[in-house]
Order: C-alpha cells, then structure tokens, then sequence
C-alpha cells in the first residue's frame, strides 16, 4: 500500500513527502519552516488552505478551526494527514525552520518523582539522544489514548536520551489517568519532538525573567536550569516566578535542592494566588507579583512564559500592551 | 502625545501583505499595504489576545489566527464573530520612499 504522498506548496516550488505523518510534523521533519504554536489543534496557527487534493482529519472539530477558516478551505496541519497528493497554501516562516528537526522515538518510563500532591516528574529514557532546546515540548503518544498530549521537557538536553516531564495530574484527564495509574517503570510510550519556539536565546543582551503558572513549570525548570550553566550568561540576572494556588502546590524549595547552582544563581520567587493563613511570600497572581518587583524597565529583560491561557494572555497584556515591550521579547507557547 | 515615527521603506512591503511593527515604547501595530495604500491597526486582536499578522489578510479584512474574528483594516471596525471591539486605528504617512506612522511612543 502506497502511503506516502507528495504536498506541493502553491506558487514556491517547495515540495515534501508525508508518510503516516501529520502534514506539519512531515513538513517540520523535513525541515520547512511551517508556523505552528500549540501542535495540538487549539491555536490555529498551523492553519492552511487546501487549493487541490484530499486530506483527511484527525479531529474535525479542533478548536483552532473556525467554521468561517474551515468554508474557505483551510484546515489544520497539526491534525490532517493527506488522503492523497496535494496542493496548498501556506507561507512558510524562516522562524519556524527547526534548530532539531523532530523524530518520533520509542521511549521507556525510567521514575516518577512525586513533588507534589498533583504534580509528578516522569522521567523517560530513548536509546537516541535527546535533542532539544531548553523550553520545547514533545507530543507524548500514551498507549490506550486516542491522539497526542503535548508536554515540556524539565530536564536539560545535555543528559544524553533523558526527557522529563513535570505533568499535572487533571481529574478526569484520559492522558494523565494513563501517565498517573497505569503506566509502570519498565512501559514504553512513544515520544514525538521537540517542537516549540519558546526556547531560551543564550545570544540575547538582556536579563532574563521566568514565569510560569502551574504545569508550566515544567519548561520554565528547563530554561532556568540551563541559562544557569550558559557561559555566554554568566553576567545575567535570572529570575523565575512560579505562581501556585496554595501552598501546598509549590515545589520550589525541593527543585532548588535538587540544583545548588540554580539556588545560587537564580532569584527563585514563589507567589500564592489564594490568601492561605500563614504564608510569608507573595501573593497574587503571578503577572502582579512581577510587575511589583520589576517595577520598571521591562524593555530590558527577555520574557520566558508557560502556564494556563488566562494568565499567559494577562502577562501579554501587561508586557506588550502596558509595557509596550517588543514582541520578540516575550517567549511563550500557547496550549488550551 | 503622538510622534511620527518611522517604519519602512515604501516598496519593502507588497500589495496584500501585512507585517508586523515590534519596536521598544509603541504597542504592537499591524502595517497593511491594500492596493498599494498603507494602513495601520493595533496588532491585537480585541477579542482575546492574538497578533493579527499571524492571521489572514484577505481584500480589505484581517483574520485574527485564533478564533477566526476578523476587522476592517481601513477602520478597525469589527466584522465578525467573536470580536465586538474596533482596533485603534494610526494615520500613515508616506513622505518620498519613507513610512511613517502616527503614534504614542513611550510607557
């Protein structure tokens, strides 16, 4: 059976072949600059027009797609495999061409580190390197659960074929129920990534601000952990905000155990966001809690973001509309 | 107060196309070359926050990425579900090869 097909890019002369593949993770693998966010049909940004052939759709009614997007033709290439040689139109970004150009692995669970009541560290082992940039995410395929969960790398790349997700436990989640009760040290997953450009820039002249909210921590570990380490940052500030619900969701202090050199380098500040009877740090949402100790001066700092919707839209809010601090500053991926 | 400031060259934006302005001290604007005339909106979508030119420019509409919403680029104004809210909108000025737009600039 023939499986692959070829996807022509209208008026460029690019060219890419898909194989049992998404159109975009072909496209990425191939190395074409494809614009992508989320990968996990919720953003809209890998939208693209059908002008001839056939696809087919991993999940019709993906949020990314509007109706009105979805009458004039476009679709989503982070869920459509093509049912046939094809012609569309996109405009690829040179952004979006891959530094690691994504690989799909067989992945073997290694540990599950509990750090608190609902977040968990697993940690994953492949036989190839691990090959990604601090703050990327991969797709993880669990077995028994219908389409992919996308999650961010904690760890660094550098420690060979290790990738490790800090995951939040959501109740009534297909994909955390698997990751959280059935899957056992020994099980294998498969692994598809890296994917993402909320990535650290070693080469910016600028201090470097954190911030994550809830499972968003998990990235924000990876980009601190390594801006630490990066002799080209050896003269810059680094701060990381992690913003909890109570107390109770923090897991600050144990990570910093974990890694004197963060403890030493990084200002680590963890805020609450409910008002919990004896807590000395700082409480409010996350995106106050920055502006109060910034306070002025937020062109100068290089944004590194990832937490829930609401507060990734208030950080952009405050960062580009109030601040009017340039885009390109500001480093986020947005999931829903 | 608002300050001229420039943007590009004439010319270094296409008919059609649409580009983002991300300068230190203005808010995210969209530059809109309809036909050979420019036009400036706020970058943001008003309906939740997105950048428009990561969107649709189609005639004289932009489609935000997000949530299919879309302006007039010429006014700003509204033209569908789920946006409610017009875009500010910034006089442009061409001055021989040079773009400027009409802005505040600064916090």
């Amino acid at each position: 059976m023939n499986n692959s097909f070829s996807i022509k890019i209208d008026g460029t002369g690019e060219e890419f072949s898909v194989a049992n593949d998404t159109l975009l993770g072909a496209a990425l693998r191939q190395g074409l600059g494809f614009p992508y966010e989320c990968n996990s049909g919720g953003c809209g940004s890998c939208m693209f027009e059908v002008v001839s052939g056939d696809v087919k759709e991993l999940w019709p009614d993906a949020p990314g797609l509007s109706a009105r997007a979805r009458e004039r033709g476009r679709r989503l290439a982070c869920q459509c495999e093509p049912a046939s040689d094809c012609v569309i139109k996109v405009r690829l970004k040179s952004d979006y061409v891959p530094l690691h150009r994504p690989a799909r692995v067989t992945a073997t669970l290694v540990e599950a580190r509990k750090l608190t009541h609902d977040l968990t560290e697993f940690c994953f082992q492949t036989p190839e390197p691990a090959d990604f940039l601090p703050g990327q995410f991969a797709l993880l395929h669990l077995p028994s659960v219908e389409g992919a969960r996308a999650y961010s790398m904690s760890n660094l790349p550098a420690d060979g074929g290790t990738w490790n997700f800090i995951i939040r436990h959501v109740p009534k989640g297909r994909g955390t129920a698997v990751l959280f009760t059935q899957l056992k040290t020994g099980d294998q997953i498969k692994i598809d990534g890296p994917y993402g450009l909320a990535y650290l820039r070693p080469e910016s002249p600028r201090d470097i601000v954190c911030i994550g909210g809830g499972s968003g921590l998990s990235p924000m570990v990876s980009i601190v952990r390594a801006a630490v380490r990066d002799p080209r940052l050896i003269d810059r500030k680094i701060t990381f905000f992690y913003g909890a619900r109570t107390p109770n969701d923090l897991c600050t202090e144990e990570l910093l155990a974990r890694d004197p050199l963060m403890a030493e380098r990084a200002t680590v500040i963890p805020a609450i966001s409910t008002p919990t009877e004896g807590w000395q740090g700082e409480q409010g949402f996350i995106h106050e809690v920055m502006q109060k100790k910034l306070a002025a001066g937020f062109e100068n700092y290089e944004f590194y973001c990832c937490g829930p919707p609401p507060m990734t839209d208030a950080i952009q809010r405050l960062l580009l509309l109030d601040k009017r601090v340039p885009a390109q500053q500001l480093h986020f991926d947005r999931f829903y | 107060m608002n300050t001229r400031v420039k943007i590009c060259k004439l010319g270094d934006i296409s008919p059609g196309e649409m580009r983002a302005v991300d300068m230190a001290g203005l808010k995210p604007i969209a530059l809109f070359n309809l036909d050979g005339t420019h036009y400036a909106t706020s970058n943001i979508c008003t309906h939740n926050i997105a950048m428009l030119t990561d969107g649709y420019f189609e005639g004289e509409v932009v489609e935000c990425p997000l949530h299919g919403g879309s302006f007039d680029i010429k006014t700003g104004e509204p033209l569908s579900f789920p946006c409610e809210i017009a875009l500010q909108t910034y006089p442009v000025i061409v001055e021989g090869d040079d773009v400027y737009i009409e802005a505040e600039v600064g916090v």
